[in-house]
């Protein structure tokens, strides 16, 4: 099975809003994935998780995926941190 | 799973009915709106308390044609849920062993994403083991 995996610098804070918006675009995949931040490691589709993250602007977020669609997942998700931490929430 | 697919709906049973409400915001915006999330608290008249056709009514009004979750805020609340649902025989209907705010987040999280009730049902008591610290 295809892996994959980016890094992000974290343009604000990963509040509720973000995260929520990262684990359903997450839970719309086949492919297994993980968000790390300073070396915790949580599922992506599990939004309380993303949230215990703690995830603060200027941190580095790694997004891995491994399955069918890794890469599409990767993409996506990378995209959507980029975004959705620039508008805070 | 397409966008159009129709998503579970989640039922939030309070005593308050602005912890209901609120809680209700709360998950329906951390979940981007796509999801039918209703608020059942309080009685008939809004004090404290519980009412089996509050609940009956926000279940109705959540189906979307995939089933619909049930949140309790308090064990007593189960008591009204379980009445209501032995009034309504063939609903798809699960109640959640979940804490509340937690569970509905993450159950309406879940849901959004296109998750069966399955799905969405064990990811509300899977809060029970996200630590906030």
């Amino acid at each position: 099975m295809p892996a994959s995996s980016e890094s992000i610098t974290l343009a604000g804070d990963l509040h509720a809003r973000p995260a929520g918006a990262l684990s359903v675009a997450a839970g719309r995949f086949a492919a297994a994935v993980s968000v790390t931040v300073d070396g915790k490691t949580v599922d992506a589709k599990s939004v309380l998780g993303v949230m215990g993250l703690g995830a603060t602007s200027g941190q580095q977020v790694t997004v891995s995926a491994d399955g069918p669609d890794a890469e599409e997942a990767v993409a996506a998700l990378i995209a959507i941190i980029g975004e959705a931490t620039r508008v805070g929430g | 799973m397409s966008d159009e697919a129709p998503r579970v709906g989640i039922v939030l049973v309070s005593h308050s009915v602005r912890l209901a409400e609120g809680a209700a915001d709360l998950a329906g915006q951390v979940s981007g709106g796509t999801v039918r999330v209703l608020a059942a608290g309080g009685t008939e008249d809004g004090e404290l308390g519980t009412s089996a056709e509050k609940v009956a009514r926000a279940v109705a009004s959540a189906e979307a044609g995939a089933g619909v979750l049930v949140l309790p805020d308090l064990g007593s609340a189960v008591l009204t849920v379980r009445a209501m649902l032995e009034d309504m025989p063939g609903a798809r209907v699960v109640l959640a062993d979940a804490p509340f705010v937690e569970g509905a987040v993450a159950a309406t999280v879940t849901a959004a994403a296109g998750a069966d009730l399955k799905a969405v049902a064990t990811a509300a008591e899977e809060a029970w083991h996200a630590r906030k610290l």
